[in-house]
């Protein structure tokens, strides 16, 4: 199963949810192929999840959708527990595992490639649907369920390791930039100001 | 009959204080604290959670309450963190990527154990207390250090409204008569 089929799938589905994404090669993906105004790609490892919960608890009429890596995800184990006690049902968590450190080019195996079972992890949190997925059927199935049931779902996407992400151009946007547009996107939908102060 | 451990060790401060931060909090705007409790300021949770107006999340992690209070604030809720001085330390690297970098203003209430004026230090407290101002200095937080209730309201909501014009977090350290 391949990442970038993955998250292709997801992108006609997109309306008026939030999304979160990390710093793996799957937030160039998402950006050259999405330009949802509700992105916030915050470009960091063990991050997204955290604001994935903090935004899913402060609008939970909206969906918000985390997409996650392995890497990130191990750096950030922490945040299990919370979201499995939290239960936000507006919230969908997409792990991409590919079972490698491939920022390091030479893509030494995570733990995941090991005894690591994040989907069970997740479950031994409090999770209760968290799963594992090893195909693109299987994936769009739990996908689908994600996005349209008002319930927390945690799907680990088994993929292949790819280095397609490198041949992307790489956006020129900075992250101000992006999170001003997230932002503004929000204040707009939500009909409130959200950055305060005056002029 | 058997005291409880809090009567036991009679650790709090004045209830006029915790009163008066958690007002001050209010005051200023804020609505969604994430933390991560300890000795010193723990007082003040009980009253978060009895007043509706704020979103309290207890968090395993303190870096894991910056991301958590950044979502919240760029979904519309001004947000703290309230954590130990160590939680400056653990939650430091997401206060660089989400408060610096990415420019998310949030508030740090931090217990600053380890200062002079920390009636509980020790040797325990002392090192990573000598090095918090440093830490915070370096990440380029601005902070107010609070030593007792002088101008608290006003301190809380200058710290509040400095978040939101550099939209970067700022800290209050809680010292001297938070620390009894």
């Amino acid at each position: 199963m391949n990442r970038y089929d993955c998250l292709e799938f997801l992108v006609p589905s997109m309306t008026d949810q939030l999304v979160v994404g990390s710093l793996s090669g799957q937030r160039v993906e998402w950006g050259h192929m999405s330009r949802h105004p509700g992105n916030l790609l915050v470009a960091s490892m063990g991050a997204a999840l955290g604001m994935g919960i903090g935004l899913a608890l402060v609008l939970p009429h909206r969906k918000v959708i985390v997409l996650e890596s392995d890497g990130s995800l191990l750096l950030s184990l922490y945040n299990l527990p919370t979201l499995g006690n939290l239960n936000p049902s507006n919230l969908a968590v997409f792990v991409f595992d590919n079972e490698v450190y491939s920022g390091t080019r030479i893509s030494e195996p995570s733990a995941t490639a090991g005894k690591t079972d994040l989907a069970g992890v997740a479950r031994s949190c409090g999770v209760e649907r968290a799963t594992t997925v090893r195909d693109l059927e299987s994936y769009k199935q739990e996908a689908t369920k994600a996005l349209t049931e008002n319930v927390l779902r945690f799907i680990v996407c088994k993929v292949e390791k790819t280095t397609g992400h490198r041949q992307i151009q790489r956006p020129t946007e900075d992250l101000w930039e992006h999170k001003y547009r997230f932002v503004r996107y929000l204040e707009t939908t939500e009909s409130k100001q959200i950055f305060l102060g005056r002029g | 009959m058997a005291l409880t451990y809090r009567q036991e060790i009679k650790c709090k401060m004045e209830t006029e204080l915790v009163k008066r931060i958690v007002g001050g909090l209010k005051e200023a705007g804020i609505s969604f604290v994430s933390y991560l409790p300890e000795t010193r300021l723990s007082e003040i949770v009980p009253v978060l959670r009895e007043d509706p107006s704020f979103m309290i999340v207890p968090v395993a992690n303190e870096a894991e309450a910056v991301s958590i209070s950044a979502g919240a604030s760029l979904g519309g809720r001004p947000a703290a963190v309230y954590m130990e001085g160590s939680g400056v330390y653990v939650g430091s690297f997401n206060l660089l990527c989400l408060g610096r970098r990415l420019g998310v203003p949030m508030l740090l209430i931090v217990a600053y154990y380890g200062s002079v004026l920390d009636t509980r230090n020790s040797f325990l407290y002392a090192m990573p207390g000598i090095h918090l101002l440093p830490v915070l200095k370096s990440l380029d937080i601005q902070h107010v250090i609070f030593e007792n209730g002088d101008s608290l309201e006003t301190k809380i909501k200058g710290a509040v409204k400095m978040m939101h014009a550099i939209k970067q977090p700022v800290a209050l350290l809680f010292t001297g008569e938070f620390t009894i």
